[in-house]
């Protein structure tokens, strides 16, 4: 037990002064052996210094020895994260907590259950529940739902088999590894209690929920609306009066919002039956409040990689995919995430970058789950500027104004699939337009039931509003390296681009 | 045996394309629909007509993929394909001035975006929450958004939303509803009078001829053919899976050559007529008296019994009770190739209903049709 204080008490958080002993290298990408040599640099007090659950520590009257995430990427690999070994990572001190924090997730869940918590898993809505869930220091959030990393982590196909057996075979979006990992009782606790959202949403992912649903203890399904973002015929292209807005400006219909609240309230209750005890309004502020400042922060770490070219993409889209619940601990995430924002901007201010000026500018849509296929492409002389990874409902502000489950509702009605493909399409076309995108990628599933209608209605908008060329391919199931023929598409893409430069 | 031969009933949707057409040139709309919840009275009271298209076809298929990628499901790909004014003459498809979206799949769900962009086809969208809880506050969302699709769609008629209409349109469509369920019983004796083949071309029709002609037709029809006789007794099956479009049949009539299928699970056959046989809620029929936007949220919240509503727990109650009732011997479930709602359930479907079981997971195309009959007659042998 050290009984170190907390990160942002020691004066260390991304905010303050550099971490005594440290000192960020040049920015750069650097590969796994980099990586290595890089942490064998890294003080044990900083290893020691930075641990998940503090606050339930703290409370149990100090540190426990296994709340450390701090660790060299061999530790990773070692215990079936194989796909490290072939990524590239950002060398700062801040990526390297991002990447301990995120591969310790499983373990941290663990650890919850030990430490009395409730886990909760929330499936399908990707960003709202979790706002709830957290306000509760009594439960502890997950999705599930980010169990399609692992098959690519792992370069294994141990869970797509399991779902396999389970009724879902190929063809199919790699979320159904979520339900190879029910099956399994082993990648994440037994949850308390699963809160499943289908509704307008995918075929595939409301598919693996249902038959997940038996592998379940306590199951809530909730709904889910539709937002209507065009007038009464589609061809009117106009939104109707009494159409509201979200904070983020997105337009819907308030009946919406009431349905989603009435849905909500579902949950609410459930969650108090977990929790033995009744929530109050200022609980769920309190909670509304920090999830604003994850995504607050998120949002800046995208500008800093997409406008500012000081972070790379690989760690965007890990920190945009935070947003949705901070992988299981929101404290050390926020404080991680102030670390990276500091390290971003430390870099802009000193003009520093971690992919060169010339860099080819390309737009992504739908988050690749081979993480490899963004490696690649930034290896090829390209930097991501603009990304709608379908989880748009994360990075939402939520309006504390407004009473909390009708913020949290309003929020989600942010959502990139609960719309239309074309407002999928307009949020990512504002981005590039912004950063001066010069193609665009879309990255797909085969057999993924939004891949199937969404990709040439998106890839049509961004031809003609932007006039970019686009790219759309599916990735392909976990391997150790991209295939010749992709990274050959890939390849003469990225050189469409670049000859469009003259 | 027979009712309506496939021919027949070809030629009849042959004449009422006609029909349309002479009712479009005197300034009535044509509203187009593909699932089973789509509220063909709330259009009618609209003031529009409404059609269920299902004409499916590998040819169609194919030239979806222009607008499509090829793994959306082959009903998505054949209906955007036959709706394009400039794809090949198709009497029936050129009539259509609207679509009537329902989400009975996100599939469905998201391809009126397509016809509206690509075909500049004016949509319609109705959303059915997905929940099959029906919580006093789904229904009433979903009754806001009947009221709201109402007055769209007599917008675009010209018309005036008629409440009182929609009443006598409940009225008009149960009748039929309950023809066809007095019908769909003879599927079920020892020798059957009925087959699948007789109740999939009623179906069709009811979803495109007014309640009064189909009703005429039914009634027509009238007596029921005279039971097989002299044959042995042949496997009972039940068939199980995504809308069996118009010029889809093989299936159907290579199971029909040797077996009886005298129960299903299909919103293009009797689930479309049947009552919800999970002891809960709501009556089968509209309630014919009482608001009658009210009794046809209630009646499209629960019916057909969908596999795609969440929890999809009475799908598999009706289906044991079904085959119970029915003294099947075997299940086939036959999906479209994407069509997750049911292929995800292929697993939970056969645990459930422990008997010998057969998935046939396919698109249009007729090229392994030799395979899938070898297949077939081993898993008919077995029974």
């Amino acid at each position: 037990m050290t009984g170190l204080p907390a990160p942002r008490q020691a004066g260390l958080s991304a905010c303050g002064p550099a971490p005594a002993g440290w000192q960020d290298p040049p920015a750069a990408r650097v590969d796994f052996d980099e990586w290595a040599g890089l942490f064998e640099a890294v003080p044990g007090e900083l290893v020691e210094r930075y641990r998940y659950y503090r606050r339930d520590q703290l409370a149990s009257g100090g540190l426990r020895p296994w709340s450390t995430y701090l660790f060299p990427p061999q530790s990773f690999a070692v215990y079936g994260a194989r796909h490290l070994a072939r990524l590239r990572f950002d060398n700062s001190l801040a990526a390297l907590r991002l990447w301990g924090f995120v591969q310790s997730e499983s373990e941290r869940l663990f650890r919850a259950r030990q430490l009395g918590r409730r886990v909760v898993a929330t499936m399908g809505d990707l960003g709202a529940l979790p706002v709830l869930v957290n306000s509760f220091p009594e439960l502890v959030a997950f999705y599930p739902d980010c169990t399609w990393w692992t098959p690519f982590a792992m370069e294994s196909t141990v869970l797509l088999d399991a779902a396999a057996r389970e009724g879902i075979g190929e063809a199919t979006c790699f979320s159904r590894a979520a339900l190879g990992a029910f099956a399994k009782h082993a990648y994440f606790p037994d949850p308390d209690l699963v809160i499943a959202s289908s509704g307008a949403s995918c075929d595939d992912f409301a598919g693996v929920e249902q038959l997940a649903a038996g592998h379940a203890r306590s199951v809530l399904w909730l709904e889910e609306p539709l937002r209507r973002d065009c007038g009464a015929s589609c061809t009117q292209g106009t939104a109707r009066p009494g159409v509201s807005r979200t904070a983020g400006g997105v337009p819907y219909e308030p009946a919406a919002r009431e349905l989603l609240v009435r849905e909500y309230e579902r949950a609410l209750g459930r969650l108090e039956e977990r929790a033995g005890r009744r929530i109050g309004e200022d609980e769920l502020r309190a909670g509304i409040r920090r999830a604003n400042t994850v995504r607050a922060l998120a949002r800046r770490v995208r500008e800093l990689a997409y406008a500012d070219a000081a972070l790379p993409a690989l760690e965007t889209m890990l920190v945009e995919f935070g947003c949705l619940h901070g992988y299981s601990d929101f404290e050390e995430w926020q404080d991680i995430l102030e670390q990276l924002v500091a390290t971003g901007a430390a870099r802009r201010d000193r003009g520093e970058r971690v992919r060169p000026p010339d860099a080819l500018r390309v737009g992504w849509v739908s988050p690749p789950a081979d993480p490899l296929f963004l490696v690649h492409v930034e290896d090829r002389g390209a930097r991501v500027v603009a990304s709608e990874y379908v989880i748009n409902q994360a990075l939402e502000p939520i309006d504390e104004t407004k009473p909390p489950l009708e913020a949290v509702a309003e929020s989600f009605l942010a959502a990139s699939l609960i719309g239309s493909s074309r407002a999928r399409a307009a949020t990512v076309i504002a981005e590039a337009r912004r950063n001066r995108a010069e193609g665009f990628i879309i990255s797909g599933i085969l057999g993924g039931s939004h891949c199937a209608m969404e990709t040439r209605l998106i890839a049509d908008s961004v031809r003609e509003e932007l006039g970019l060329p686009v790219l759309d391919f599916d990735v392909p199931p976990p391997a150790r390296e991209i295939n010749r023929q992709l990274a050959t598409r890939i390849d003469a893409f990225l050189e469409v681009v670049r000859e469009r430069r003259g | 045996m027979g009712i309506l031969s496939h021919a027949a009933f070809l030629a009849r949707l042959e004449a009422r394309a006609h029909e349309l057409a002479a009712l479009r040139s005197r300034g009535r709309r044509v509203v187009a629909c593909v699932s089973g919840h789509a509220p063909h009275e709330l259009v009618r009271a609209a003031g529009a007509i409404p059609v269920r298209l299902l004409a499916g076809g590998q040819p169609a298929e194919t030239r979806g993929e222009r607008w499509l990628r090829s793994d959306a499901c082959a009903v998505c790909l054949s209906t955007v394909a036959n709706l394009d004014p400039a794809g090949p003459a198709d009497t029936f498809h050129a009539q259509v001035d609207a679509f009537l979206s329902v989400n009975a799949c996100d599939l469905l769900r998201r391809m009126p975006e397509s016809l509206n962009r690509y075909l500049q086809l004016p949509v319609f969208e109705l959303y059915l929450p997905r929940g099959s809880e029906a919580l006093p506050s789904r229904l009433a969302a979903f009754r806001r958004e009947l009221a709201r699709v109402a007055a769209e769609v007599a917008a675009f008629a010209g018309t005036a939303f008629d409440p009182e209409r929609l009443g006598r349109e409940i009225a008009a469509a149960n009748q039929v509803r309950r023809r066809l369920r007095e019908f769909d019983a003879g599927r079920r004796a020892d020798r059957p009078e009925v087959s699948l083949s007789d109740i999939l071309n009623l179906v069709a029709l009811a979803g495109v001829l007014e309640p009064e002609a189909m009703f005429k037709l039914l009634s027509a029809t009238g007596e029921r053919p005279e039971p097989r006789t002299g044959s042995r007794p042949r496997p009972r099956l039940m068939l199980c899976g995504s809308e069996i479009a118009w010029q889809d049949r093989w299936l159907v009539e290579l199971l029909e050559e040797r077996a009886d299928i005298v129960t299903d699970l299909l919103d293009t056959a009797s689930l479309w007529f049947a009552e919800d046989c999970v002891p809960r809620r709501f009556e089968a029929d509209c309630p014919e008296q009482g608001d009658p936007l009210d009794a046809l949220a209630r009646h499209y919240y629960s019916f057909p019994t969908a596999v795609w509503r969440r929890p999809s727990d009475a799908v598999f109650a009706l289906a044991r009770q079904r085959a119970a009732e029915a003294r099947v011997d075997g299940v086939v479930l036959k999906t479209l190739l994407y069509c997750d709602p049911w292929s995800f359930e292929s697993a939970r479907l056969k645990a459930a209903l422990e008997r010998p079981f057969l998935h046939i997971d396919g698109t249009y195309s007729s090229e392994n049709r030799e395979q899938l009959r070898t297949r077939v007659e081993a898993f008919l042998e077995e029974l």
